[in-house]
């Protein structure tokens, strides 16, 4: 399977395009990517999978982080901004 | 004349609050969902059938054989090979596919979802081994597990003894590709670039709703020729579309999470829908409607069966529902699943040299009222469902446990 890359899109925020990986893949992906996000610090998980708008966010609530309200940026994707601060 | 000017505006308001938004833009509550597909379920049962899709996928592999020059016959003796679409069964499916389409469109959830080579080769292997594992249970993880066990059939419990171990292990694996594509990321050395920009309005809601009036049109064709079987279950194979794609109910996550996540919540809906189904089959089945449907062949095949099905239906991303609601979607992964599915089952009368049912491989269907009765019948199904859930319970105890020391 390809690599997943994050890029910079902020002076704290980052962004990891996981478009192209069905579900459960962004799921089972978060709990690694959040463990290494630094402090203070935004990840938006760019998504096309219609049940990751769903599962993603509840697995990043269940680990302790703030998720905002999931955005659709197209048809069948979605922007979805956890942060490891309030 | 004011006063009704409001009322209209206000109606107006809450219909495109209650009916478009809650029913096609936000995704349904799981619970509405499973709820939803058990009822489906029981009225198809009461109208011509209960659900299953596998067999028909088998048999149209075997209609490709046939088609490419090595007559071959169907592995389910119930599902004779004939053009698709003049058979009831696979409407059911063809339903499903129109059915997803439709709704995410409405949503403005399809995408032509591309895979990687390693992607579709999964997606493909997956296909593959759901359908060995078709032919062995029989038939798939919703007919052969999920009908079979509000059905009053052995195999039902049986086979979930194979799906859940199959799907834990596929879980693992997709685990593991999981965390090898993260293992590389370092965020304090992420490039800067500019994020995915949002794109504008979307025309698919407009194309959902022709597809929605095109699979009204189709059904009112049948009807109108007489078909009303094959119509019918086009609608109902339509609704049950719907209901999973805007719910997301899967079938894979009920087993797979178990292990993988110690997290139940799929599966838990499940077992509620278990009950809701037990009881209404046993309202029909006990006045004599359809007494043996989808009763089949117990043994350690259904084991067996289910847990290669297990894993595959995990690999390709969807069980048999799964993978037909998700090509509606556009996941080049389920079209390919479906391929890899008709393939390998739709060749089992070469492999086996006998159908399904048949011969040394297969037990005897077992239905449960027969043996004890229908109080006991009903006792073993509720038994089942409880022990399943305190085990949901205990696994996710686990996790909280872990928690606590951690």
């Amino acid at each position: 399977m390809p690599k997943l890359k994050a890029v910079k899109t902020g002076p704290s925020s980052y962004q990891v395009d996981m478009r192209g990986w069905m579900c459960p893949y962004p799921k089972y992906a978060l709990e690694a990517l959040l463990c290494k996000l630094p402090q203070d610090s935004a990840m938006a998980l760019q998504v096309d999978c219609p049940a990751a708008i769903t599962d993603v966010p509840a697995v990043a609530r269940a680990l302790g982080f703030t998720v905002e309200p999931v955005i659709q940026t197209g048809d069948g994707e979605w922007k979805i901004v956890i942060k490891n601060y309030d | 004349m004011l006063a009704a000017g409001y009322r209209w505006r206000k109606t107006g308001e809450k219909l495109k609050g209650d009916i478009y938004l809650n029913l096609w833009r936000r995704p349904w509550p799981l619970g509405v969902g499973a709820v939803a597909l058990v009822i489906t379920n029981i009225f198809m049962f009461s109208y011509a059938r209960a659900l299953g899709v596998f067999p028909q996928i088998a048999m149209w592999g075997s209609a490709l054989y046939s088609f490419l020059g090595l007559p071959t016959e169907s592995p389910f003796k119930p599902y004779p090979v004939k053009p698709p679409y003049l058979d009831m069964h696979s409407m059911i499916d063809v339903g499903i596919i129109l059915g997803a389409l439709a709704a995410a469109m409405l949503a403005s959830e399809f995408k032509l979802r591309k895979e990687s080579w390693q992607g579709g080769l999964q997606g493909l292997l997956g296909g593959i081994l759901m359908g060995f594992g078709t032919v062995l249970m029989p038939p798939c993880n919703v007919g052969g597990f999920w009908v079979a066990t509000m059905a009053f059939s052995l195999s039902g419990p049986l086979a979930a003894l194979g799906l859940l171990p199959g799907a834990y292990i596929g879980g693992r694996i997709l685990q593991w590709q999981v965390q090898r594509a993260v293992a590389g990321i370092d965020f304090s050395l992420a490039p800067e670039a500019r994020p995915v920009p949002a794109r504008g309005n979307s025309r698919q809601p407009i194309i959902g709703l022709a597809v929605l009036v095109t699979i009204a049109g189709t059904a009112g064709l049948y009807l109108g020729l007489g078909m009303n079987k094959v119509g019918v279950l086009l609608l109902f194979g339509t609704a049950f579309g719907i209901i999973v794609q805007r719910s997301r109910l899967c079938f894979v996550a009920a087993f797979r999470d178990i292990f993988t996540l110690r997290d139940g919540t799929v599966m838990k809906w499940v077992l509620l829908t278990l009950a809701i189904g037990a009881v209404g089959f046993a309202i029909l089945k006990g006045q004599g409607y359809q007494p043996e449907h989808m009763v089949f062949p117990a043994g350690l095949h259904n084991v067996v069966g289910g847990f290669i099905f297990g894993i595959g239906m995990t690999l390709a991303g969807g069980c048999g529902l799964g993978i037909l609601a998700r090509s509606g979607e556009g996941y080049v992964r389920s079209w390919l699943a479906i391929l890899g599915g008709m393939l390998s089952s739709g060749a089992w009368v070469h492999i086996y040299g006998r159908k399904v049912g048949e011969g040394w491989l297969y037990g005897k269907p077992v239905f449960l009222p027969a043996y004890l009765g229908w109080g006991g019948a009903l006792g073993l199904v509720f038994a089942f469902i409880l022990a399943f859930y305190l085990l949901i319970l205990w696994v996710e105890a686990g996790k909280n446990a872990k928690a606590q020391s951690g």
